[in-house]
């Protein structure tokens, strides 16, 4: 099993307002907190590599306190250089926010060439409300994505320069330098919401497929999917194309786990992903049988989730170590997934260092089978 | 009277039309949450016309038409439709988003048009006056933005909260995020156009209009030679809901006396 450690970089705050995203105000952000804060996430994210996690994660999200890095590929740029053996996982930028994707070509081509060759890169649409945040017409949104991809990887894999004439993207040359280190080019990682259609195009790629804050059972149908897609694609999928994504909560027995857990948990869903009900689904974002399929069998909002959901509905994992371990052991088998991607709060900076160190040192070396493999050289 | 419904096909794209009454031939655009639609406005002008109200590409049930990327496509699809049907010379009536549409036309085809209404149109950019973002906003703000009379929304309620009911709700503001989401509400090359319209113009206003006020109106009345202002004085956004005898009214004397 490979580990890496996925980090939001929220900026915690309770707050009465109707939405965390787009209309919060940023009044409520202190820039001297956040440069605190900022300095502790990176901290922990260069501690993780110290203690033996195989990757590092970052993330793109626009005008929230759910999640403060607008820009991944600059906190990418801090972390090369401060680190020297963990993957760089940034998942990912978001291809159709970018009036210019040819940026993104030359961004994690510069950090795959400074970082050795430790790059994955994420390709994403965005949620929702990045498309109120950003502007970009959401109608337009699958397009892009697709668009912007075909030019990204033509940009890496083609000797420049050459022409490009999409319907969003065009140019007269096409030639980024540098180019990429890894050969053909580096990782793509899927990020996503679960839509048919991003399945399909992913697994038709070999593109590693995630999903996040999303219960267990839906998680298991949807990787159920993309397998099926591969086979039909004409190969199976190796387990490092799947990842166990989700909070851990670790402690030295349950009980005190589950106070930290239930102290800290449910902030995400009831504050950080709190949104009005427009910025969920923009129109256009969704494909109808997407949205038909949401509304069917609608999930529950998270900010109507329970810590026992939470708990029960495999949207986190919490315990001692060897609750996780077991924990841990049923989710991968039920996903058949070869990856976990996991974020830590111990309800401080110095908590959540010691909840690493205790995971590194107790269930990290009990998953070690596949110590010699490297992850993104099998996926391809 | 009840208006008589038919799918015409306009170049490939399937059109759902409603048509009632008779005199010289009537084209309704309907704003956004209105298509398909037959409300007591468009009743009271079938009193003296022949009313054609067809529904937008991806509104009111019918199926989107990928081709549209902007609102002149929209405007080349209703020429395309006056074609279709051997109209000539129509009077143009639109409402909101479908006031859009009409100025569209008007710029384009000016000669076709016997006269044009426009009811608190958007489309145009006015100084001083950003449109507040219907697309962010949850039902009671959209409702409290368009409506000064909000028993009027209840003209535009969705017959049920099923999944197929929301799905085509979700086409709908597709559609008209499609052509409208950024620039949001307007085509910035339209304003300088509107002088090129050549027929009679009567400007229908809501008096507390909240998402396109009397400020707009102004620059309307502005750009378009010799437009016609008229407005109603217990209306916001969309008049012709909310106080729909009175607009019909001021429709039917204005066109009728373009004959």
């Amino acid at each position: 099993m490979k580990f890496y450690y996925f980090h939001l970089m929220p900026y915690v705050i309770d707050h009465g307002e109707p939405s965390s995203w787009v209309t919060l105000s940023n009044r409520h952000y202190d820039p001297a907190v956040g440069h605190t804060l900022y300095h502790q996430y990176l901290d922990q994210l260069e501690y993780a590599e110290k203690l033996g996690w195989d990757g590092i994660c970052v993330n793109e999200h626009h005008q929230n306190c759910y999640g403060t890095m607008p820009s991944p590929n600059v906190m990418a740029a801090m972390l090369v250089r401060r680190t020297s053996r963990a993957k760089i996982a940034i998942l990912g930028n978001g291809l159709p926010l970018r009036e210019n994707p040819l940026r993104i070509a030359e961004e994690i081509a510069m950090l795959d060439v400074v970082s050795g060759g430790r790059v994955i890169s994420g390709f994403v649409r965005g949620i929702g409300p990045e498309y109120f945040s950003l502007a970009v017409n959401p109608t337009h949104s699958r397009e892009r994505f697709y668009e912007a991809a075909e030019l990204i990887l033509r940009a890496w894999t083609e000797e420049g320069p050459f022409p490009f004439d999409g319907r969003f993207y065009r140019y007269p040359y096409v030639n980024p330098w540098p180019r990429p280190l890894q050969k053909p080019h580096p990782p793509v990682w899927c990020p996503s919401q679960g839509s048919s259609e991003t399945v399909e195009w992913a697994a038709q790629r070999r593109f590693p497929y995630l999903m996040v804050f999303t219960p267990i059972k839906r998680i298991a149908q949807i990787y159920g999917e993309y397998r099926e897609a591969c086979q039909r694609f004409g190969y199976t999928a190796s387990p490092y194309q799947l990842t166990v994504n989700l909070p851990i909560v670790v402690a030295e027995h349950d009980a005190k786990a589950r106070a930290i857990a239930q102290a800290n948990a449910l902030w995400v869903y009831h504050v950080g992903l709190r949104m009005l009900p427009p910025f969920y689904q923009p129109p256009g974002y969704t494909t109808e049988p997407s949205l038909r399929r949401v509304l069917t069998n609608r999930p529950k909002l998270p900010t109507e989730l329970t810590f026992e959901d939470l708990e029960d509905g495999g949207y986190i994992i919490c315990g001692s170590p060897a609750t996780v371990r077991d924990k841990l052991r049923v989710f991968a088998d039920e996903l058949r997934a070869g990856i976990v991607c996991s974020g830590m709060n111990g309800g401080s900076h110095e908590a959540t260092l010691e909840m690493m160190e205790l995971f590194a040192r107790e269930v990290m070396p009990h998953f070690r089978e596949d110590a010699g493999v490297d992850e993104t050289a099998v996926a391809v | 009277m009840t208006p008589v419904a038919s799918v015409l096909e306009v170049r490939g794209t399937p059109v759902r039309l409603q048509r009632a009454g008779e005199g010289a031939p009537l084209l309704f655009l309907h704003g956004a949450g209105a298509g398909g639609r037959w409300l007591s406005f468009q009743e009271a002008l079938a009193q003296r016309f022949d009313v054609l109200a067809p529904t937008h590409p991806g509104h009111g049930g019918s199926p989107a038409a990928e081709w549209i990327e902007d609102i002149s496509d929209l405007a080349f699809h209703y020429l395309d439709l006056l074609d279709t049907l051997g109209l000539d010379r129509v009077h143009l009536v639109g409402a909101s988003l479908g006031g859009w549409m009409a100025a569209e036309i008007a710029v384009m085809a000016s000669h076709r048009l016997a006269s044009l209404v426009l009811i608190d149109p958007v489309g145009i950019k006015v100084e001083g006056w950003i449109y507040p973002f219907i697309f962010g906003m949850d039902l009671p703000q959209l409702v409290a933005t368009v409506f000064h009379r909000p028993e009027a929304a209840m003209a535009l309620a969705p017959k049920d909260q099923s999944v197929d009911t929301l799905v085509e709700l979700y086409r709908q503001n597709a559609a008209m995020a499609r052509v409208a989401w950024n620039p949001y509400l307007y085509d910035p090359r339209l304003r300088r156009r509107l002088a090129r319209i050549g027929a009679p113009t009567l400007l229908a206003w809501g008096e507390h209009d909240r998402l396109a006020p009397l400020v707009c109106a102004e620059a309307w009345r502005k750009e378009i030679p010799d437009a016609r202002l008229q407005t109603f004085a217990h209306s916001g956004h969309v008049p012709h809901l909310e106080e729909p005898a009175a607009v019909a009214a001021a429709v039917i004397e204005f066109c009728g006396a373009a004959e």
